[in-house]
């Protein structure tokens, strides 16, 4: 075992502070030192996306970075995307209204990358983009297509 | 699986930086996409990281001797995004698309792409197709390489241990260059089978002063082969390739890259010419 380390992370706005192991990911840190469980790790080796969060406003795979890589910067997962209110944001709700979610386990990867898509594209419906936008996260149920249609929905009403 | 225990430094300078890569069994931590994914796989156990993504000074993207040099630290995803990359080595642009998704081109780098050597990197085929210089130093001095000397083979460089990778460096272009980069894989965004990357340089006139194509996986290093008089004569390629010797793995056999490498090659330099030419490519 090597030196634990105070690490402190601002994730979805709270402060969370632990200490770990230098050899801790970030999505580790997430998951038990902060108790999100929203962010979800199938392959943890960078290949699936599904342990995507927002790191400093741009996605990341939170299985390819170490906790104390993260100290004094900002996350968000997919815990911060519902409204104040527990609403569901526009995104949720449009995958929820396309059926974009099956098994639901790649769920949050998918929107916080979709929402980044729609960040990053404002208006874009080509099919081929959002497929490009989003190949990164493996879906293994869905196919895809609800969830393409469902960033898609977004992107014409914008 | 999770990563082994390991010493964490995160040193602010260079010079700190290579002071810790002296000691026995350290290893550069930068964008982490492939180096957390051996650690992983426990591949490697390093007693110590080096993690250099607080070292000032290894992320510019700037001119140098009329070319370009790009930091070390610079992340993949800038080469997509920058407009003096986009106007001064596209082929870098070109590359760089194909490498892994925005989130991992987000955290990796210029150099850990480089210092890895993985066979099917595109941005090796860039470095080695544009004669780039790659800049390294150590706690003892510095010294430069050529990235056509610089790859030994799959995942080994002359990078020696306590060596760092600070910097790559591209000539300037020729005034009329084209450049471009195609591959095959098995799935959309996964391990390239086969890379290759063209340039192609004309003179005023529109005839072809040089044209090379840089293949990976058709060899134990990169390999480049001159078209020069290929381009000029318009003849195919595919008798210059068959000095190839190419691996049968578990990416693909052989006898596959025998048969897709000279067609990539074809797709290359034909991009290429027309951009150099002037002709927009999709």
């Amino acid at each position: 075992m090597s030196a634990q380390r105070t690490v402190r992370i601002t994730i979805n706005g709270s402060v969370h502070e632990a200490e770990v192991e230098p050899r801790r990911t970030l999505a580790d840190f997430i998951r038990e030192e902060a108790g999100l469980k929203g962010t979800h790790l199938a392959c943890e080796h960078g290949f699936c996306g599904n342990c995507n969060v927002a790191f400093d406003g741009d996605t990341v795979r939170s299985c390819l970075m170490f906790a104390v890589q993260a100290d004094g910067h900002a996350v968000e997962t997919v815990e911060a995307l519902c409204e104040p209110g527990g609403e569901l944001s526009a995104l949720q709700q449009a995958f929820t209204d396309h059926a974009a979610v099956q098994c639901g386990f790649c769920t949050p990867a998918m929107l916080l990358t979709a929402r980044e898509f729609l960040r990053d594209h404002p208006g874009e419906t080509d099919e081929r983009a959002i497929r490009e936008g989003i190949s990164s996260v493996v879906c293994r149920c869905t196919g895809y297509q609800q969830i393409v249609d469902a960033i898609r929905s977004l992107a014409v009403r914008a | 699986m999770k990563p082994p225990p390991f010493e964490y430094h995160a040193p602010d300078t260079v010079e700190e930086a290579l002071g810790l890569l002296e000691g026995d069994d350290t290893q550069v931590l930068a964008g982490g996409q492939s180096l957390v994914q051996l650690l992983k796989f426990r591949r490697i156990r390093p007693a110590a990281l080096v993690d250099i993504n607080s070292v000032a000074g290894l992320d510019a993207i700037e001119p140098a001797d009329g070319g370009l040099r790009i930091g070390a630290l610079v992340r993949q995803q800038r080469l997509l995004e920058d407009d003096l990359v986009a106007r001064e080595q596209p082929l870098l642009r070109e590359a760089a698309r194909h490498v892994g998704y925005p989130e991992t081109r987000r955290r990796g780098t210029v150099g850990g792409s480089l210092a890895f050597g993985a066979p099917w990197a595109e941005l090796t085929a860039a470095a080695v197709a544009l004669d780039a210089t790659i800049e390294l130093r150590s706690s003892s001095g510095a010294r430069e390489m050529r990235a056509r000397e610089f790859f030994l083979g799959p995942n080994e460089t002359a990078l020696a241990q306590g060596e760092l990778v600070v910097a790559v460096r591209f000539r300037a272009r020729a005034a009329r260059s084209g450049a471009a980069c195609h591959e095959v894989s098995a799935r959309h965004r996964d391990y390239a089978r086969v890379v290759a990357a063209a340039v192609v340089d004309l003179d005023e006139d529109g005839s072809c002063l040089e044209a090379t194509v840089t293949l990976l996986c058709v060899a134990e290093r990169p390999y480049v082969v001159d078209c020069t008089d290929a381009v000029r004569d318009g003849t195919d390629v595919g008798e210059l390739l068959d000095g190839i010797t190419p691996p049968d793995d578990i990416e693909a056999s052989a006898a596959y890259r025998r048969r897709v490498a000279p067609v990539l090659a074809g797709r290359a330099l034909r991009d290429a010419a027309a951009q150099a030419g002037g002709e927009e490519v999709a």
